[in-house]
């Protein structure tokens, strides 16, 4: 089959109350778009549409002509309602809200918080220089919070990755991109299809027995995505590594200054055996408060309450 | 239907289990089926995933009520997972395309049909006497067949894991079929890979399953199946039903269920190929996002 693209909404298009204004991001199952309801609060909202599938060419109706199609449509719509059910348990600061959930152009809309600020990725790829110790120790700080409430929902993020954590114009990490997430307990849930994202997916994943699935493996996913922003690249993938470990160490990858504390750190949470981690992320809250022995430079953190601008610009 | 059903597939002492079972049901119909992936061939275990699978999923497909022919059935699903082994070592780029044997069984209107390809079997055991069995496309079989060797002898000849016809083969399989068996009140239909029948005579499952049912008896059997072999266990597989008296209360009866509902179970799961088998149905959808939004509901903001 031709590989087509799924048509975005049109802009101005009303939603269920929400008036779409564009699309901000499209992935392999949903785009995602700004909207506004009446009041003209900002929305993001996220439409359960996998490409591989082709459904919308045009108009607004998903259309499936296939029943195959259907079956799988409505699997992965399984995954979805996964997603859904996650963040409405969850309230915190740290972990993107989710408003409202319907049905409407045969498929599935989610309606989350707005977050102003640019994915950690952005400023990874622009801003690295600003990631001194002090910094990063303070937005894994703040969100290892977001990560212990969503834990002490008996939820796995299990794709936790630069790209899926939001700094919010406040400064603020928010969590964000629940699609993998799993309700532990859930037998059924554990059944659908795994995800990953090669680079910060742990070992475990990639085996796939539910069983060794733990909050340690969102504890490697964290470590993969604090060695990113440190090094600037993602670790060596786990299923490789398992073969043959050619973790480059961290330590010889900056030329940043940071403490013997931190790469021990991250080392530790990139241990492949999943017991040899900090095992939840309250633990590895306390490691990162631990101060470092040297101070390091004035962070990020401390520049945003000042001239924002510079950072958020293009 | 009231029936009772087991199912178990245990590694033995083999690194990998290449065996995959499963069955399923409808109001009306059930399926059972038993594939052993074949050692020495690239996948085993993918084969006969895709065989398992492919055939659960046209059952889904075609029992939606009833099987219009049974046997018709049998024979072209099993045709069909062959195909698909065929077609996933093509697109796979494999040299050799991965095998499997088939055995599947289907029961409708208190009718047993059967088909089969290689030497997984089937027993219907009935008052404690086999009364039925599959004829295994071996070699070894060929040659009790045609007085050249004893059955005793088949057990420990050199060419006993040697079949004729299989599924993903260079050749298609040759599918055998049973007949029509009309089941009888506390009739038991045994399907199994070689691990477990070439170390439990059928005459002895017979007689203990006068006393015991299949769920009670057959864990332990295989236990024994596995400690028989003495340290050098193939993969271990048995689906077994036992059909129950239709009026027995105490039975659960598939009549129950919804018309389009099916219940499967299987060992497939953690194949990547598995394809989602049960349909999500409009109402379920509905209760999600009522879950959902009464969780938004809750939650404080």
């Amino acid at each position: 089959m031709p590989s087509q693209v799924n048509q975005p909404l049109p802009g101005g298009y009303v939603l269920n109350g929400y008036r779409i204004d564009k699309p901000l991001s499209s992935g392999g199952f949903s785009i995602v778009y700004l909207a506004r309801d009446e009041s003209g609060t900002p929305f993001a909202i996220k439409e359960y549409l996998p490409s591989s599938l082709a459904l919308r060419s045009e108009g607004t109706e998903v259309r499936m002509d296939d029943p195959e199609h259907l079956s799988t449509f409505r699997h992965g719509l399984k995954c979805f309602f996964e997603e859904g059910r996650a963040l409405a348990l969850i309230s915190h600061p740290n972990v993107v809200r989710v408003e409202n959930f319907f049905r409407a152009n045969e498929t599935c809309y989610m309606v989350m918080q707005y977050v102003r600020g640019r994915t950690l990725q952005f400023h990874i790829q622009r801003n690295r220089a600003e990631f001194t110790e002090t910094f990063i120790r303070r937005i894994f700080i703040h969100l290892m919070n977001g990560l212990r409430e969503v834990h002490a929902n008996k939820l796995l993020h299990l794709d936790i990755k630069p790209a899926n954590i939001y700094l919010a114009m406040d400064g603020r990490p928010v969590l964000l991109d629940f699609g993998a997430a799993r309700i532990t307990l859930s037998e059924e849930a554990m059944k659908l299809k795994p995800m990953y994202t090669a680079g910060f997916a742990a070992p475990e994943q990639y085996k796939f027995v539910p069983g060794e699935l733990g909050p340690w493996s969102d504890i490697y996913s964290v470590g993969a995505t604090m060695y990113t922003c440190i090094s600037g690249t993602p670790p060596q993938a786990a299923d490789t590594r398992i073969e043959k470990d050619r973790l480059i160490p961290l330590r010889t990858l900056t030329r940043e200054t940071y403490s013997d504390d931190l790469y021990a750190l991250v080392d530790a949470c990139l241990k492949l055996d999943h017991l040899a981690r900090p095992q939840t992320a309250f633990e590895l809250q306390k490691m990162l408060m631990v101060e470092p022995p040297e101070p390091g430079r004035p962070s990020f953190l401390d520049t945003l309450n000042k001239p924002l601008s510079r950072f958020f610009s293009r | 239907m009231r029936f009772t059903i087991f199912q178990d597939s245990r590694q033995g002492d083999r690194d990998g289990n290449e065996d995959r079972i499963g069955y399923s049901f409808s109001r009306e119909v059930l399926l059972m089926v038993v594939a052993d992936g074949m050692g020495g061939h690239h996948g085993g275990e993918v084969a006969a995933g895709i065989a398992v699978n492919e055939i659960q999923r046209h059952f889904q497909q075609e029992a939606r009520n009833r099987l219009r022919r049974p046997q018709d059935f049998l024979v072209t699903v099993i045709n069909a997972a062959h195909r698909a082994i065929v077609s996933h070592a093509v697109a796979d780029n494999l040299l050799e395309s991965p095998r499997t044997t088939c055995v599947a069984c289907v029961v409708q209107d208190g009718i047993a049909h059967w088909a089969h390809a290689g030497d997984s079997r089937l027993y219907l055991l009935r008052g404690g006497r086999l009364v039925a069995q599959t004829s295994d496309h071996s070699r070894v079989q060929q040659m009790i067949d045609s007085g050249a060797i004893t059955q005793e002898m088949a057990a420990t000849h050199p060419d006993r894991n040697k079949i004729y016809s299989c599924l993903g083969g260079v050749v298609p399989p040759i599918i055998a079929v049973g007949g029509e068996h009309a089941l009888q009140t506390g009739d038991t239909i045994l399907l199994s890979t070689d691990g477990f029948w070439t170390q439990i005579p059928p005459p002895l499952i017979a007689s203990l399953l006068r006393k015991q049912g299949v769920v009670d008896l057959l864990p332990g059997l295989l236990t024994e199946a596995h400690r028989r072999a003495g340290g050098e266990s193939d993969n271990l597989s048995v689906v077994a039903m036992t059909w129950e008296a239709q009026d027995d209360p105490a039975c659960a009866d598939t009549q129950s269920m919804d018309g389009e509902q099916f219940t499967t179970s299987s060992n497939t799961m953690e194949l990547d190929r598995a394809i989602p088998q049960e349909e999500v149905t409009d109402e379920e959808i509905e209760k999600a996002i009522a879950e959902i939004q009464d969780a938004i509901k809750r939650v404080p903001r």
